[in-house]
């Protein structure tokens, strides 16, 4: 590795860099923590305070002993985890269609398929819950899975095509000289090396299918089928919200995306090295 | 060919998606297809349960609320009294978020998937009348005027809309004065103001806008804030047959109401935060001495009572205006019936029964009044109800009408208008009432 | 290869039969997109052409287009347009800059990698009604940190500024939170597409005597152009979508219905006043705007990668 003097100031710079970035991103994440060890007293105090003084539990136990905050976690960890792998497959193999087969319609499917993300989900809720009716998805996690893999789908789909369409093709034509198929290239080439494109498409679908609150507020009624973030918006009420409370369920939930996250993390490297085309 | 599996594949997956589907319908088709056109047919989650479970045989009433977790409890004792007296019944409560119910009523209505039974805020009942969603209770009910008898008129008139009743008076409330008795004692005074001239005087008095204390404050400009003092000072929105505002809203009383907040707000004795824009909240101020007064909801209580355990809490009633009257603006919520409800008779036994003096004193116990006169002063109620109980005598409802969201949005434009400046009070509350008359018409 | 009446006889069908691999890869997705998207997105439009009733929707009656003259004519909406589109013209770029500057950086072989990465998507997971609270609470007017700063600390102003309620100060912090908010999730995007660069490339750069600089516009950026498209088209998108921290932040567009997002008056139309009409309308007013800017987007920048 040749290291030059450039090399070594813009490394300083990058360290200098990256930390100031790290407080601006973290204080208010911290700031959410913090709160979450304060009674309600100290809420919004004035002048803030990072360190709370009195730290107290309170809040966590009385988040995590809300009769259904456990089953509400594992509901919302279920739908994530079937989002998630359904919507990774899915789009997977549409995103191959869209970037490296030839087909009648194919921009226009693109295209249609795109509009997808561009009206506001809010208002596709009330037929979609007319549809979930008639499919009997109401009331049923189900109901919430195929919902968030219809409406993520779009993104996911154009989002592996980019990454796919950034491997170069010389590689594919080398399968097709061998008397490979498309299935070949698919499985052998285009998926091992989109580790971190697919990386990407499950970390953000999981973060969505954790997060999301409008479609899961209306299609699910039973309490013990809801998910977390319904259930945490019960903390608030008309007339008080308990912030500490919300804040405390809050960083409990944010537990699970940030484990995904971390393990999918450590696919983004060289796409080359793990293939061993290079060999 | 691998090409071949891939199909394959995709075969799967298409068969795992229909089956999964069609196992989750679980029935057959043709009663899908009669459900879609006849709007008549309705199904509730709570029929579905009681279908898996099947020959129970008890009716499910499902009821949704946004009741607070102390409330909650006291449902519970409700509903097993309930229980126990009508064991046919089985009451399924569902709690909503306030913000989040209206959408998740609608996008219910839409899909004919509606509750039996709701506690709605008092201002979304003619809105849903309206609609065609609730059910008129004086013609279905029986036994409706006597039950009605017993309430208090503000908290029932809200459930009036084009000659009928659409609901019953769960639970009330009502703003009144909260003041800081130190402050008080600091400026030499002694007892909370009796009249509004009283007001502005103590107001002027406790303030001083340098430090950022305020002699008054106020929680925003939509219309739930000037309320009190509103109506205090006469203040009217329309006529009494909700006909027209002209001559009502900008008539010389309503006038006379904004402009006392106007004024006081130019010389610093209301603060300036009422303009929105992060002041320090109004329960914080109070506890803290930045606020000497404030108009407030019964709520102040537990709130105050358990963040500032020091402050001593005190309750007065709105100070009475010209006309040598007190007045306060009515909140609070009504249990509702939905059209769409297959048990309407059963629903109608639970709505009555919430209406039972037992049930409204073990929900009232826990922070929301009753609306049942008969149970004012009753000792297992808290003492601080009294004051409140009082108010709730010549406390005035909101316009009951299906547009007020939208009559509510231009009150507090209005309002914005004449405390930054840009119009006076008369041309603000001239332009109101314009704005409002459409909405009544198209209403 | 035949050209012509060739290509005309073997026809549209034939490809079709042809290409049925590529059909059955798209059939599960397409249908699920079908039936829960494409179809609701029909069903609204509909409700958009008439004074919808929600009991009763047959009885609703038909108003052609009369619910979009409503919107376009309503300085409301014309208003909210502004803002939004003044939001997405700070934001899209804003975001992709920073992004930018956080992928390539993370992208160096440096320590504790893996803690600044997930620093870094912090932002992205923490919810946006936590960070709303908190820019609200940093810009609030009487006990905010800005106006401490600038007032008491560096003494640039005299009073104290009221962000929250003046219609165009109320936007500097919804842009900044947009900003702020956004760049982990772009960066995420950015890292994952630099993986796909050979490092060949880099090292013959720099044997080439190629700075830093020159190594990121000459061989970065032309790398990652599909991603560069990907990111400007949805957060476009994502931009004309904001509304939660406009919510929050404004109240539903206080003071006067000056400080609306699209959305947040859509939302407030449709569910607060229930004119389902014009919660459509302008729901698909904004959608074919967007669709209109993304197919433009990718055109353009789409070209540029052929060459």
């Amino acid at each position: 590795m040749l290291i030059t003097k450039e090399e070594k100031t813009f490394r300083i710079i990058t360290y200098v860099l990256l930390i100031f970035g790290v407080v601006i991103t973290l204080l208010p994440f911290l700031y959410m923590i913090s709160v979450s060890f304060k009674s309600q007293i100290y809420t919004f105090e004035y002048p803030p305070r990072l360190i709370p003084r009195n730290p107290t539990l309170e809040n966590y136990i009385n988040a995590l002993s809300k009769d259904l905050f456990g089953r509400n976690f594992l509901n919302s960890l279920f739908v994530a985890t079937a989002t998630t792998i359904s919507t990774v497959f899915i789009s997977a193999l549409m995103a191959y269609a869209f970037s490296r087969m030839q087909f009648p319609g194919k921009e226009v499917l693109f295209y249609i398929l795109l509009l997808g993300m561009m009206i506001p989900p809010v208002m596709l809720i009330i037929p979609q819950f007319i549809i979930a009716k008639y499919l009997h998805l109401l009331n049923s996690l189900w109901g919430l899975i195929v919902v968030y893999v219809a409406v993520t789908l779009s993104m996911q789909t154009f989002l592996l095509r980019s990454f796919f369409e950034t491997i170069p093709r010389e590689l594919e034509e080398a399968v097709l000289v061998d008397g490979g198929s498309n299935w070949v290239i698919f499985t052998k080439v285009i998926l091992p090396l989109s580790k971190p494109g697919l990386s990407v498409v499950a970390i953000f679908t999981f973060l969505y299918a954790w997060d999301e609150f409008p479609w899961a507020h209306v299609a699910i009624r039973e309490s013990s089928r809801r998910t977390l973030p319904v259930a945490i918006a019960l903390f608030q009420n008309q007339y008080l919200t308990q912030w500490g409370l919300v804040f405390a369920a809050t960083t409990v939930a944010s537990i699970p995306v940030i484990i995904v996250f971390i393990i999918f993390q450590r696919y983004f490297i060289q796409g080359f090295v793990t293939t061993g085309l290079r060999r | 060919m691998k090409e071949k599996l891939l199909i394959w594949i995709a075969v799967l997956i298409v068969s795992v998606f229909m089956g999964t589907i069609f196992w989750l319908s679980g029935c057959a088709p043709s009663a899908e297809e009669t459900a879609f056109e006849t709007s008549a047919v309705q199904e509730t989650e709570a029929e579905t349960a009681e279908a898996k479970e099947s020959v129970v045989e008890k009716v499910a009433i499902t009821y949704w609320h946004t009741m607070s977790d102390a409330e909650e409890v006291a449902l519970k004792k409700v509903i097993e009294m309930f229980e126990e007296q009508y064991p046919n019944i089985k009451i399924e409560p569902t709690r909503v978020a306030y913000d989040d119910f209206k959408p998740a009523l609608l996008t219910g209505i839409a899909g004919e998937v509606v509750p039996d039974t709701a506690r709605l805020d008092i201002i979304w009942v003619p809105e849903f009348a309206e609609m065609g969603a609730l059910v008129a209770l004086d013609k279905e009910m029986e036994g409706f005027d006597e039950i009605i008898a017993n309430t208090y008129p503000g908290p029932t008139s809200t459930n009036f809309w084009k000659g009928h009743y659409y609901g019953l008076p769960q639970d009330t409330n009502t703003q009144v004065l909260v003041w800081n008795k130190q402050m008080f004692k600091e400026a030499g005074l002694s007892e909370p103001p009796q009249t509004i001239d009283e007001f502005v005087e103590y107001a002027t008095l406790l303030s001083n806008p340098d430090e950022e204390v305020y002699g008054y404050t106020m929680g925003g400009t939509y219309f739930w804030a000037p309320a009190p003092i509103f109506y205090a000072m006469g203040g009217e929105i329309t006529d009494p047959e909700i006909t027209t505002a002209t001559g009502y809203i900008n008539g010389e009383k309503s006038v006379a109401a904004y402009q006392l907040l106007v004024d006081m707000y130019k010389d610093g004795s209301l603060s300036p935060y009422v303009l929105g824009g992060g002041g320090v909240g109004a329960f914080e101020g109070l506890a803290t001495s930045k606020y000497a007064m404030i108009i407030e909801d019964p709520w102040a209580y537990p709130i105050l009572k358990s963040d500032y355990p020091e402050f001593e809490v005190n309750f007065t009633l709105v100070p009475k205006g010209p006309d040598g009257t007190t007045s306060s603006v009515v909140g609070g919520q009504n249990v509702v019936i939905f059209e769409g409800s297959q048990h309407k008779d059963e629903a109608i036994e639970w709505a009555k029964f919430l209406l039972s003096e037992e049930a409204q004193l073990t929900i009232g116990e826990t922070g929301a009044i009753p609306t049942l006169t008969t149970v004012q002063g009753n000792e297992r109620l808290p003492e601080y109800y009294d004051v409140f109980m009082e108010q709730l005598k010549t406390a005035k409802a909101r316009l009951p009408h299906p547009k007020w969201s939208e009559i509510d949005n231009v009150l507090n434009n209005a309002f914005q208008y004449m405390l930054r400046g840009e119009k006076t009070v008369q041309q603000a509350l001239d332009d109101a009432a314009e704005e409002i008359n459409k909405l009544i018409v198209e209403g | 290869m035949k050209v012509g009446n060739e290509i005309l006889n073997k026809s549209f069908f034939k490809k079709i039969l042809k290409s049925k691999g590529a059909y059955f890869l798209l059939l599960p997705g397409m249908g699920l997109f079908l039936t829960f998207i494409l179809f609701p997105l029909i069903y609204s439009l509909r409700m958009s052409f008439y004074k919808w009733n929600i009991v009763n929707p047959g009885s609703s009656e038909f108003v052609g287009f009369s619910n979009y003259v409503k919107v376009i004519n309503d300085p409301i909406f014309i208003r909210a347009a502004f803002n939004t589109i003044v939001y997405a013209l700070m934001t899209v770029p804003g975001q992709i800059l920073f992004a930018l500057m956080v992928a390539i950086l993370l992208e160096q072989k440096i320590r504790g990698r893996t803690f600044f990465r997930v620093a870094f998507y912090i932002t992205v997971i923490t919810s946006w009604v936590i960070v709303t609270l908190v820019f609200e609470y940093l810009f609030s007017g009487q006990a905010g940190l800005v106006n401490f700063v600038l007032k008491d600390v560096l003494h640039l102003v005299n009073e104290k500024i009221m962000w929250l309620a003046n219609p165009i100060l109320v936007m500097i912090p919804l842009n900044l939170l947009g900003i702020w908010k956004g760049v982990g999730w772009s960066a995420i995007i950015f890292l994952a597409a630099l993986q796909n660069i050979p490092p060949e490339l880099y090292e013959a750069a720099i044997i080439d005597g190629a700075g830093i600089w020159q190594k990121i516009t000459k061989i970065t950026l032309p790398l990652i152009r599909p991603t560069l498209v990907f990111l400007v088209v949805v957060l476009t998108i994502g931009a004309f979508n904001v509304y939660i921290s406009g919510l929050l932040m404004t109240d539903g567009g206080n003071p006067l219905d000056l400080s609306h997002f699209i959305l947040t008056l859509m939302y407030k139309k449709t569910f607060t006043y229930l004119d389902f009409g014009y919660g459509s309308a302008t729901s698909y007013l904004l959608a074919a705007f967007i669709f209109m800017i993304s197919v433009i987007q990718i055109k353009l920048l789409r070209r540029r990668v052929e060459y």
